[in-house]
């Protein structure tokens, strides 16, 4: 690409004053030069690995560098323009909530019959009925337990998935895959890959946030919405109905004064740096993130800032009159809506923490007492998640917004020996998805009699995972990044897309 | 060779009739192509064909075998598609096997031969034929039989598999002649090879270097890419006046203060352990911090600081412990592990675990040392480069005695810890000297205590605690005579018993004296109601004499971690023990209530125990650390793991390197750990092999020009880039090894000489600048300097150096930021700005995915997997921490303060030293005005705020 030597006095004489004004940037500013430099970064020469081994060109994202963040096309129509994750870290037991099998009852207090004698923390119980009762729900009458009445009554349009198994029993090699499509540490996240791949629909918010727990951060901590070997600019922005992000804020000793008058020194240092550099990409593109920044300082208190919302509201997200971790939880479903309105890409909301995150229970492991614990989790997590889906969809929002509700297993038909807990079942667990594109009121695949294996309509977390980038309109086997040697993708070699829960 | 092919597929025979033709025929198995049309890998097949005769009580080839093939298998398996790589329509192609890396056949093994297993579907996800029932009964009979018999195939018996590649990274290194450039006088010829090399390429574009740069850009440019830290007001200042006088000299001068500086080895050791994930906590759930693992980040920063040789350099980091270098194994372990505690209990957990391990090392020596992703050849052979699956479980043979964990590292007998050590023992010697003749006493090593007595000789001992709760992992009984030996070990004879009724599950009582250190401890509980205290003893194969006892609560913990809440802790404080004299009866030896009676009757014993303990604490700091360096294991057998499964072993293997590198390391199959690694060691840095020092002159020239030469700069293979000037990279590579263009005395795999090599270079000196004419072209071909973002640390740094509070202080343990502990807790960022944190940011703790909310998001890595490249990316975090941060904002203050001190309060000096002091320059006309405005309406800080905000200051021009 040539630019000429018009072009560039006009480009700096826009520009270089002017270039923290991002629109107008990206009005004349164009793509073509700005692309080269990160684009040799993303997109080393020649290396069409993907292409050798399955004969589909790989499709990378094109992406600006100059601004990382623009919409950029999906690979083919996709169902849902945004995604909610609601990830319930800990193993929440699919026998307990969602995936009914009577014949646990039957066997209630027996040895298991040709179950394995040991499983992830030590020997094996017997079998155990589940601690809640079953009953048919909705219009579609899914038997669902007593333990989440509130999204029990919603199951009309969720899309049940029981036939999920994973590769690991333990679980920050289970969030790790689920959550970046490996067990290992170090891969991109779900919500990284998409905002890779797609960008941002709104001006001035991240594309791609993080809600964590009250508690704290799940045990796979920032692997779950970490940028892995995806340049940083693909990370998800971590911050809650209670926290900001770090260093939002103007430090307290400043006036708005001073910022905007430091902004401007820094905007006549840049203008003349640029005259040196008039096409460099990124030079360019860190002045677009300090305006992005600075609208970020705006717009994030502001979505934060739930005091604009009725009391019918905040009384179905159930603020108030639950726990206090349940009103905590609540506020971050509310921001959750928040953000998806203002058409934030990615949302990943976190029901948990990890173990040492606060007093007593923390998240879904219930290795003792699962009655006790399980009905402490789901008393903080069944409500405002049900509000959040019900709100979502009368404000006419899961037309185009998945939502996702993922744990890493299940749990064990059987009790740990001498215990009253369950332990962990990499070989069948229950999630469910919602809203765009998602068959609703509809349950997909089985595990077997006693929910110990999955069995008819197997899935794994690569069909998962595939299944997920499809209805954002990615094709996973050619959204791609090479990193050190291959095309990586979320689902590594692997996976297929679960065809049979979607509309079209 | 296509025309051979095509010719071959124009006769259209079947594939088992043996065309009768009496010469050796080619024939291509497969190839592969890139972009740049290079030929990556043949297999040549040499056949000699001859005709066979068949009787009717045998197996017959033609009659029983190749109807099965045919029908079942060549659709997909044969002449013109070959599914995962296997081919059955030749005999060898069943040798070889697939992609899976396994022999479809072992003639006369039929228990071997993959393909039995596959057509019986026996291995779950590789049944055959696929969507289809196995083969009937009856073929399988033939099948098996005619493997039984040798699989005898007339005309194809003494076919041999040859493998062989032709891709540039694994042929031999030759030093290409330098060219001589067509259009230059002698005068403008360059003196440095490497620009006639680029000047070459450059110049058949029509193109030449752009013009010098700036003194005030190529200081800063040369001062950052060797040492990550701009030059100083003062550094600047003398430069520009020196280049001024002699830019020959000038330069020179400051190539060579700069590659002498102690900041030299800093900043080329943090290359060197992105590349490995090199991090200072395990990554995993619990993420815990590994204990003097600086040890190893320190050894880099000598390594490049001393100039040690590289091959050297890599001999240590894989065989250290052979030459007294153990610190140096701490890059087998680099990479992130998921503790056994963490695992599970499932055995095949636990084996998939160390797997995972296995390939945690393979992979950190495959990116860093070979630019070879080895790990794709785990669970099948490689795709695309010459690496069977034989390779990948052969390499990991070599490692089998390592794994993730501490030791107290070798060190030379010179070495200040070990003389140190020493030292201390002996008066730590003496002083239990004079304690023996008082009685009793309780040393604590912090891992441990230790009780000693005056020596009993007895069969059976017993410790009694004081406590209802009792934890511990291991209980050692040692005596005068050989103090090394642990008599309370079980594999010894001893056994250990407890109370049945105190007994915990899953904490048996085995687990204390089963010489393992961890979280397998033993248990008691007393039931509440019971008036019992917890035991613990110990019955000799034989009475053995004895006269001290070590507890630990968790000695692995003490040894492999630490900043963790409660470590070393332990449940009680008192105990006593007895031992069984001849007549059965039990009689006390020692106990925690004499210690304290003994305490107070000598007053002199207080001062000597006091003493003894701050001898230890000393030994503890100063003398040989424990250092999460490896432990050492006894190699276990190697087996390749099909599909990359612990569960699907297959054939034994034996350590080598790969293959078609001539991998034979000349050791014995079950060589001791040290002399595998060492071999292999002695292998990859053999002048020899082809990609060592490729590799390694590509990753320098990677980090000096922002772009290798190769740019997949830990990909060599052929899905890496092809390199934009072959020529240059292996002239370099030669040099490297044998070097010819030094004004110093040679020295082979010198870094510092190359580097130096490379920055003499009128390449690395011109100008960055963009340039009307050339917009467009290859920035490979370095047209101009590649300007690009510096790094997360040189920005911290530069502003720390700024402010004059940089701590210069080399080494030692890494600065905290983070807080202290629980096990199954996240990191927490507790302080990342005070005056302990001062220092260079490879002093700070290099935790694997924490944010240390500051400069995570300027791409510092999470340190989960190899990292060759650091991206630069841009997100408005980067934006917002470098604004609202409190280290900024502190930092801007402090650098304000001292422009004020260093040239008065009149704004307008101020200003100008706060430029000269972040970037290295006086202000123009323009910036100085409306920084003085700023700070004279505002605050000087304020300037300082924005110009640490500028690009400028993040800018290598």
């Amino acid at each position: 690409m040539n630019r000429s030597e018009e072009n560039r006095s006009e480009y700096i004489s826009h520009h270089g004053p002017r270039l923290l004004d991002r629109r107008n940037f990206l009005g004349t500013a164009g793509l073509s030069t700005a692309s080269l430099a990160l684009a040799s970064l993303l997109d080393h020469d020649g290396l069409l690995a993907a292409e050798k081994s399955n004969g589909s060109l790989p499709l990378r994202p094109d992406i600006d560098p100059g601004n990382p963040y623009l919409s950029r096309r999906p690979h083919f129509e996709a169902a849902a323009k945004r995604v909610l994750v609601i990830y319930l870290p800990g193993a929440v037991s699919h026998l307990d909530t969602f995936d009914y099998k009577p014949a646990l009852a039957k066997l209630h207090g027996q040895k298991p019959p040709g179950l394995p004698a040991v499983t992830f923390e030590g020997p094996t119980g017997n079998i155990a009925k589940p601690f809640w009762q079953f009953k048919p729900r909705g219009e579609s009458g899914k038997m669902v337990s007593d333990l989440l009445p509130n999204l029990a009554d919603q199951v009309d349009d969720f899309c049940f998935l029981h036939s999920l198994s994973t590769d690991t029993s333990a679980h920050p090699q289970g969030e790790n895959f689920i959550n970046t499509g490996f067990t290992q540490e170090g891969f991109p996240s779900f919500g990284a890959w998409v905002t890779y791949a797609l960008g941002t629909e709104n001006q001035d918010l991240p594309t791609f946030v993080a809600i964590n727990d009250p508690r704290g951060m799940a045990r796979s901590g920032k692997n779950n919405f970490g940028n892995g070997f995806l340049p940083a600019a693909f990370q998800g922005t971590d911050f809650s109905a209670k926290n900001p992000p770090n260093n939002l804020r103007r430090p307290a000793s400043l006036t708005a004064n001073d910022d905007r008058r430091t902004v401007e020194l820094i905007q006549r240092l840049n203008a003349r740096h640029l005259e040196n550099y008039p096409g460099d990409a990124d030079l360019a593109g860190r002045i677009a993130s300090y305006e992005l920044a600075g609208k970020m300082q705006t717009s994030v208190p502001e979505v934060m800032d739930l005091a604009g919302e009725s009391d019918a509201t905040l009384r179905a997200y159930g603020v108030e009159g639950g726990s206090e971790l349940r009103g905590q939880y609540a506020r971050n479903c509310i921001l959750a809506r928040r953000l998806l309105e203002k058409g934030v890409r990615v949302v990943q909301l976190f029901n948990g923490s990890d173990p040492a995150g606060g007093n007593g229970i923390t998240n879904w492991d219930s290795h003792s007492d699962i009655f006790e614990t399980h009905a402490m989790q789901a008393e903080i997590m069944d409500r405002p998640t049900a509000a959040l889906i019900a709100d979502l969809k009368q404000r006419g929002l899961l037309k185009d917004t998945l939502v996702v509700w993922a744990t890493e297993f299940g749990r064990m038909p059987f009790l740990q020996a001498n215990g009253t807990g369950r332990d962990h079942n990499p070989g069948a667990f229950t999630c469910f998805l919602a809203g765009a594109g998602v068959k609703p009121g509809f349950s997909y695949g089985e595990s077997d009699e006693f929910g110990f294996k999955a069995a008819v309509d197997q899935a794994t977390v690569y069909d998962f995972n595939a299944t997920l980038l499809h209805l954002m309109g990615l094709d996973h086997e050619r959204l791609t990044f090479y990193h050190n040697g291959l095309e990586r993708r979320l689902t590594n070699v692997h996976g297929h897309v679960i065809k049979g829960i979607l509309t079209s | 060779m296509i025309h051979a092919l095509m010719k071959h597929k124009m006769m259209k025979s079947s594939p088992f009739n043996v065309p009768r033709i009496n010469r050796p025929m080619q024939i291509h198995r497969f190839r592969l192509e890139i972009e740049h049309s290079v030929l990556l890998m043949s297999l040549t097949f040499v056949a000699f064909l001859t005709s066979g005769q068949a009787r009717a009580d045998e197996i017959d080839f033609a009659r029983d075998i190749a109807p099965i093939f045919e029908q079942r298998c060549s659709h997909c398996h044969g002449e013109f598609e070959q599914e995962s790589g296997l081919r059955l329509d030749r005999r060898v192609g069943l040798l070889r096997g697939g992609d899976s890396g396994s022999a479809a056949v072992v003639p006369g093994d039929p228990s071997k031969s993959y393909l039995l297993d596959v057509v019986k579907h026996l291995d779950p996800g590789m049944e055959m034929p696929p969507d289809d029932d196995p083969l009937p009964e009856e073929e399988i009979e033939l099948l098996t039989r005619w493997i039984r018999e040798g699989a005898m195939w007339p005309g194809q018996m003494d076919d041999v598999v040859e493998e062989r590649t032709d891709h540039w990274s694994f042929q031999p290194i030759a030093r290409p002649p330098v060219p001589v450039l067509e259009d230059s006088s002698l005068e403008d010829s360059p003196d440095n090879p490497i620009d006639v090399f680029l000047l070459d390429k450059l110049r058949s574009e029509g193109l030449n270097y752009s013009p010098p740069a700036s003194p005030l850009a190529l200081n800063r440019r040369l001062s950052i890419v060797l040492t990550g830290l701009p030059p100083t007001a003062e550094e600047a200042d003398a430069f520009a006046f020196a280049y001024n006088k002699d830019p020959e000299t000038a330069y020179v001068d400051r190539v060579d203060y700069l590659l002498a500086s102690q900041h030299f080895g800093e900043r080329w050791a943090q290359h060197w352990l992105d590349v490995i994930r090199w991090a200072e906590t395990n990554g995993s759930e619990s993420n815990m911090y590994r204990k003097n693992a600086w040890l190893y980040r320190d050894y880099v920063i000598n390594a490049f600081n001393e100039d040690k040789p590289y091959n050297q350099f890599l001999f240590e980091q894989i065989a250290g412990d052979t030459v007294g270098q153990g610190d140096a194994t701490g890059y087998l372990v680099a990479g992130p592990h998921v503790p056994v505690a963490t695992v599970g209990q499932e055995p095949s957990a636990r084996r998939q675990a160390r797997a995972d391990r296995m390939d945690e090392i393979l992979q950190t020596i495959g990116a860093s040392a070979m630019g070879v992703t080895i790990g794709c050849a785990r669970c099948h052979n490689h795709k695309f480069d010459p690496i069977s699956i034989q390779d990948y479980y052969s390499m990991s043979a070599v490692f089998q005695d390592i794994e993730f964990g501490s030791r107290f590292p070798e060190l030379r007998p010179d070495h200040p810890r070990r003389v140190r050590g020493k030292e201390l023992d002996a008066q730590i010697a003496k002083l239990r000297r004079q304690l023996q003749a008082i009685g009793p006493w309780e040393e604590n090593w912090i891992g441990y205590k230790q009780f000693q007595f005056t020596p009993v000789l007895a069969e059976k001992v017993r410790i009694t605690f004081d406590r209802k709760n009792v934890r511990l992992d291991e209980i050692e009984i040692r005596g005068p005579e050989n103090p090394d030996i642990n008599l309370a070990l079980a594999e010894l004879g001893t056994t250990a018993s407890a109370a049945p009724e105190t007994s915990v599950v899953r904490s048996e009582v085995t687990n204390v004296n089963d010489g393992r250190f961890g979280t397998q401890a033993w248990a008691a509980r007393v039931p509440d109601d019971s008036p019992q205290q917890p035991w613990v003893q110990f019955h000799f194969s034989k009475p053995v004499r004895f006269d001290r006892i070590r507890l630990s609560s968790n000695r692995e913990d003490f040894l492999e971690t630490d900043y963790l809440v409660d470590i070393n802790r332990f449940a009680f404080n008192g105990y006593h023990v007895e031992i069984e004299d001849e007549n059965g009866q039990w009689k006390q030896v020692a106990s925690t209530e004499v210690f304290s009676k003994l305490d107070q009757q000598h007053q002199e014993r207080a001062a000597l125990l006091s003493e003894l303990h701050r001898l230890i604490d000393l030994v503890n700091e100063e003398g040989p650390k424990p250092s999460f360096v490896g432990r050492f294991t006894s190699p276990a057998k190697t087996f390749v793991m099909s599909r990359g499964s612990p569960e699907s072993l297959r054939e034994e293997v034996y350590p080598a390197g790969i293959s078609v590198l001539d991998g034979d390391l000349g050791i014995e199959p079950y060589a001791s750990g040290s002399q595998r690694r060492a071999a292999i060691a002695k292998w990859l840095t053999d002048t020899q092999n082809p990609l060592t020092a490729r590799v390694a002159v590509n990753r320098v020239w990677h980090h000096l020009f922002g772009r290798g030469i190769v740019t997949t700069t830990s990909d060599f293979g052929t899905a890496g880039a092809a390199p934009s000037h072959p020529e240059l990279l292996d002239w370099l590579a030669a040099e490297f090894m044998e070097p010819t263009q030094t004004d110093f005395p040679a020295q082979p795999w010198s870094i510092k000489q190359l580097i130096r090599l490379m920055v003499m270079s009128d390449a690395f000196q011109q100008s960055s600048l963009e340039r009307p004419d050339v917009a467009g072209v290859n920035a490979a071909l370095l047209w101009r300097y590649p300007p690009k973002r510096v790094e997360a640390e040189v920005i911290r740094d530069s502003i720390l150096q700024a402010s004059g509070d940089l701590n210069r202080q080399t080494g030692g343990p890494s600065y905290r930021i983070h807080n202290v502990k629980k096990r199954y807790a996240q990191w927490e960022v507790v302080q990342n700005h005070g005056p302990e944190t001062w220092r260079r940011m490879i002093y700070q703790e290099r935790m694997r995915r924490v944010d240390d909310e500051m400069f995570t998001a300027f791409d510092f890595p999470d340190c989960g997997q190899v990292l060759a490249l650091r991206p630069t990316s841009t997100t408005p975090l980067q934006a917002l921490n470098l604004m609202n941060s409190e280290f900024v904002m502190e930092q801007s203050k402090r650098i304000a303060a001292r422009a004020r001190q260093e040239v008065g309060d009149d704004s307008e000096k101020a200003v100008r030293r706060c430029f000269q002091l972040l970037l290295g320059r006086d202000p123009t006309a323009a910036e100085h005005s409306a920084s003085t405005e700023l700070a004279d309406a505002q605050d000087l800080s304020l300037v300082c705020r924005a110009i640490i905000n500028a690009n400028e200051f993040a800018f290598l021009p």
